[in-house]
This record gives C-alpha cells, structure tokens and sequence, in this order.
C-alpha cells in the first residue's frame, strides 16, 4: 500500500528512503509486455551502495557524487548555502533569465491540482504522491515563503505547514529535482499558468551554481566537456572531420549516390548544427541531412571549430552560466562563418536554447537568424528539386512530438505535413502535437545514467509514452509487421533506444526509432537500396 | 567513488563499474570483467575487439563508432552481441578499460 505522504514529510527521516517503487504499483503495460519488468526488476542498490550514497528518496540515485556530511557543521554550510542559492534566485541580479515566471509561478497557485493528472511521471507511477508536480513546487514554495521573506519563519509556525530546512530536505530536493522531465505538460494544463516544470528546473540550477551539484553527465562531462574538447560525447574536432569522412563514404557504398559533407565553408548560407550524438550512435541521421542539403542544391556548411559540431546544450536543464557560454559560442562561430542562417539539428532542447532562451544572451551582431528543423525539412520536402516515392515508406510510422519543438514552440504541423505526404501508413498517437507525452528523457535525463537511474526512466519517467507507442501500433502489434517510430530529437532517441531495447520491443513488436530526415531519405526515388532497415539498433 | 576487485587488485569504478584508472588496465583485468558476465575463455575475436576499442580510444578520448568497429574488424553486430553480453558499449569498453561512453551516444 502506498502511504500518503504529506509535505513536512521530506524533512524528516534522516537517511531513510521516503517512499519505495513497486512496480506492481506502476500504470500496467499491454501484453506482451506486462511482465516483462517482474523478469527484469528494478535494479537494488547494494549494500556497499547504500552505506556510501545518499539514497533518502524513492531508491533511486543519479548522482552517486552526492557528498554525505562529515560533520554537524559541514551540514549547516550546505543548508545555508541553499538559503543563500533561493535568496538569489529571487532577485534580479542574479536570476536574469526566468525570475519572472518564477514569482508568477510562486505566487499564483490555486492549489486546483489539475496539473498532477497532466504528469506523465505521477500517472506512469500509480499517482504516487511524491511525483506529484505540486508537492516538490509547494515545499520549494514553502521554503520560499519561510526563509526570504520578511517574518516567514514566524508565519510559518503560526499557520501551520512549516517544512524544516535540514540536510535531508536539500537532497531530497536534489534528487526530486531529476524526476522531471522538465516537459511542460503540467503548465499547459495550469489554469493559472503556473509553470512547475520551472520550479523543478530552478532548484536543479540553484544546486548547480550555489552548491555544485550536478548530475556528472550533464556538468563534468557535458557541458564543460563539450566547452573543452568541442562535444560531451569526448568527440574532438579532428575525429568529428575523420568520423564524418569515414560515414561519407560508407554511405555512398551503400547508396550508389555521392555523400560528400562540407566543413567550415566560410560564407555558405546556413550553418547546421547536429547533435555530436547523431555522429556517433544514429549515423543515419547526418548523412541524411548531407543527401537532402546537397540533393536540395542548398549552400550549406558543418563547423569544426569547438563546440560548433555539438549543438546540445545541457545547460537548459540545469545552470544558466553554462547554457549562456555554449550559447554564445555557437552564435560566435556562425558569426565568424558568415552564414545568413543558423539551423538547428534534430535535437529539442537546441531548439529551445537556441530559439527562446538564449534571445537574451544573443544581441547585436550574435543575434543570427536561427531556423528550427521542422521547416528546413519541409522547405527541402515540397521545393521541387527532389523527386519521391512514398510507396517506399509504405509500412506503419508514428511520430513522437519533442516537448522543447512540439509544445514550447509550436512547431506541429511542418514535420505532420512532410509524414502525411511520404509516409502512406502514418498515424498519430493519442494524444499528440501540443498535448503529447514526454519520451520520458526530457530534462537531460535520457543521457543521465548514474547507479540505478537508467532503470528508473525507463520503468516510470517513459512509461506513458510506451504504452501510446503500443496503443499506435495496436493494429498489427505483431514483430512480422516493421514499424517506424519517428522521434526527430536525439534526447528522445536515446530514451527509446533504452525502452525498446529494455522491453525487447523489436523482438516482440518489430518497432525501430529513427529520426524524420531518414524517412525522406528512405522515399527518394535516387536511392536505389532500402535506406531503413530493421537490423538491431 | 566505488571500488572493485578484479583479477586480485583493487580499482577504481564508477557505479557501474567501468575502470576509472585507464592506464591500470591489464589483459587480467579483461578476463576478470568478463568472467563476472559468464564469459569463462576471452578468445582471439574478444582480443580483435578489445585491442582496438582500447587503441582507439588512448588515440581519440573517445570509443569508436560501433560502425567502424565492425567495418574495420569485420564482425556484424550480432557476433559483437555473441562476443560481449551487453554489447559493445557496456560489455566491450568496460573489459577494455575505457570510461562508459556518455554524452547523448
């Protein structure tokens, strides 16, 4: 039985974990894949593991680098630490990016709940209080009202609901802090606009720059490795040339067609910027935007120069000094390139850097015209200079809708036009567009893979998603069927990668996930061989 | 930061227990990381793989593209899947010593 947990409750406890995960609690998965999860478990910490990491929240760790105090007073200094990260990140000098949504956010709560229900974290879970999007947002409330302003600690005793500040709240807030995914469903359902989504992606930012937690892969060996050597992935400039150089030719073997992808070409039109990711693990992807761009007659260049071939920024999830210095430098390096225009790869939350966020670090002559994938593909698609066969795509496909393109730019209908005109067996997930479930890796967690935290965004963050992945499919559910899962975000493909290959869904179901530029790849009547194939991913 | 035994010496490991001390690898090391997935013989395709994962890797900072593994070594990903339980990523780099690739791959 799941106990009801109340606010003050995540004070208290010391070291215990607050609730357990059971995966009988768990939303149920249509057959075949109902028991797939009692075969596999959800992976126990050890022992060992348990002595050295915090693990006070749900059994689940992602960032094994959490310190544990030595001392009382080593204890008292990261507490004071946090109450100096919320003052700051209340005032202006230090909050320039989102101290307005943030008050908004703080004070207009109805307590209406509404949100819970848009969660697909708290439906995935069995609606477990803990990851309700209210109860981490009305602690951080709490805490706000209690510690900064004026008489909040006796206010706090006198109306009742006091959350004490002690070690145990701050790293449950931490680790509270990585079980969203950041996807903004919870504030489009909010009848006040309430964003909690930024609540959770505050307090993530005020460990990162007050107190100097960060989920590794996202800090040490994500944005400052990127900022160093050019790409999170460790990927050089030289082996980012030589890798590209290497796929250039094994793809024109493979597609009789010549692959021949530009570098720091001075003065090209548009500079596109994939994910250093794609290079790497889904090949496909930048080979097909090197067949369109060249098949499409467009002036076009990659850039080598550090960080210009790795257009995440991780910094969105969770520091603003690291999201604004990757930022600028992609902007400074269009700008030293004297390209008209920008482009975004298939990757969500570059979009959301590069298209919201950084407007406020990009002025003057950085501010460079910057186009979302979605309409550079169309524009490619229906401009005449290439000619298609859809009957090529003529086995079933779904789109998955990234959060940070879908929802928070509204960008719904070019990638639906593009699938409607070359994919005969299209069909849509419920719900879809604006009001589509997260992957369940948004937020940076897809790449987040600490201790046991991979099992966790597989079993409940992506769950939601699974489950309408199948339902869309339901018509020929069997393997003897292929079927395309389009995802075009590299975030998103990595977390499916993890579910398919989790549930054994190519296996069971005959599902693979690809990018969108791959299917318009797969539809051109140049290309002789199948483009797509369902070989294990 | 975890430790583990392999092969009689006590190393360094992240939390799922990929060598943090590159340059203390040893070909004991490989055995002992594959003996706990139940691979008892490292056999010369095990090596073909190992030895290049690991050269690549002290060359680049980075593993290589499974797709290069194979072209250049010849094996399909089903024979890497044979050779190494949990594929090349998490079963290959972890016997030949590298940090677990991360980084959106």
């Amino acid at each position: 039985m799941k106990k009801k947990l109340k606010l003050a409750d995540i004070s208290k406890g010391g070291d215990t974990q607050l609730i357990n995960i059971n995966i009988d609690e768990l939303v149920p998965l249509p057959p075949p894949y109902d028991k797939v999860e009692e075969v596999r478990g959800f992976k126990q910490l050890t022992e060992d593991q348990r002595e050295r990491l915090v693990c006070n929240l749900d059994g689940v760790v992602s960032y094994a680098a959490l310190p544990k105090p030595k001392s009382k007073e080593e204890e008292k200094k990261y507490v004071e630490q946090f109450v100096s990260g919320l003052k700051k990140l209340l005032s202006k000098e230090n909050n320039w990016t989102f101290l307005q949504p943030l008050l908004l956010s703080l004070d207009y709560c109805a307590q209406c709940q509404t949100c819970n229900d848009a969660c697909p974290i708290y439906l995935a879970s069995g609606k477990n209080d803990l990851y309700r999007p209210t109860y981490r947002s009305e602690i951080f409330r709490r805490l706000v009202n209690k510690y900064i302003k004026p008489g909040g600690k006796l206010r706090a005793k006198l109306t009742g609901g006091d959350i004490e500040l002690n070690w145990t709240t701050i790293t449950r807030l931490y680790e509270l802090s990585y079980r969203c995914n950041l996807c903004r469903r919870c504030a489009q359902s909010c009848p006040m606009g309430v964003d909690n989504a930024l609540i959770s992606r505050e307090l993530r930012k005020l460990f990162s720059q007050e107190l100097g937690w960060a989920p590794k892969e996202l800090h040490e060996k994500g944005t400052v490795l990127q900022l160093e050597v050019g790409s999170a992935t460790g990927l050089r400039p030289n082996v980012a040339i030589d890798n590209l150089k290497f796929l250039d030719e094994e793809f024109s073997e493979a597609t009789g067609i010549d692959v021949s992808t530009p570098w720091d070409k001075e003065g090209a039109d548009i500079l596109l910027i994939h994910s250093a990711g794609d290079i790497i693990s889904f090949p496909e992807s930048p080979i097909s935007f090197t067949i369109l761009c060249n098949a499409a007659g467009l002036s076009w260049t990659l850039s080598s120069e550090i960080p210009g071939y790795d257009g995440i920024n991780y910094g969105v999830f969770y520091d603003d000094v690291q999201l604004a210095r990757v930022a600028t430098r992609h902007a400074q390096i269009a700008r030293k390139l004297k390209v008209k225009k920008m482009v975004m790869g298939e990757c969500g939350h570059q979009h959301k850097a590069m298209m919201t966020v950084a407007d406020r670090v990009l002025t003057g002559d950085l501010n460079i015209p910057r186009e979302n994938v979605m309409t550079f593909l169309e524009n490619i698609v229906f401009s005449g200079k290439i000619k298609f066969d859809p009957s090529k795509n003529d086995f079933p496909v779904t789109l998955h809708d990234p959060c940070n393109i879908v929802r928070n730019l509204g960008i719904v209908e070019p990638q639906r036009r593009i699938l409607r005109y070359l994919c005969p067996q299209f069909r849509e997930m419920t719900p879809h567009g604006v009001d589509n479930y997260c992957c369940g890796g948004g937020g940076g967690l897809s790449v987040m893979s600490d201790v046991n935290f991979t099992d966790w965004k597989v079993y409940v963050a992506g769950r939601m998603k699974f489950k309408q992945i199948l339902e869309a499919f339901s018509d020929q559910p069997g393997p003897e069927v292929n079927k395309y899962l389009c995802a075009p975000c590299l975030n998103c493909k990595l977390q499916f990668r993890d579910i398919l290959e989790y549930y054994g869904a190519l296996g069971k179901s005959g599902i693979i996930c690809g990018g969108l530029a791959e299917l318009i790849v797969n539809a051109m009547v140049d290309i002789k061989k199948p483009f797509i194939t369902w070989e294990e991913q | 930061m975890a430790q583990m035994e392999l092969a009689g010496e006590m190393y360094e490991v992240d939390e799922n227990g990929f060598m943090q001390e590159t340059d203390r690898w040893n070909e004991d090391v490989a055995r002992a990381y594959a003996a706990l997935e139940g691979v008892n013989e490292v056999t010369a395709d095990h090596w073909e793989a190992i030895n290049y994962l690991r050269g690549y890797y002290l060359e680049n900072g980075i593993c290589p593209m499974i797709r290069r593994l194979i072209k250049v070594k010849g094996f399909n990903l089903s024979r890497l899947y044979e050779l190494f339980p949990q594929g090349p990523a998490n079963s290959a780099c972890k016997w030949a010593g590298v940090p677990k690739p991360t980084g959106c791959v």
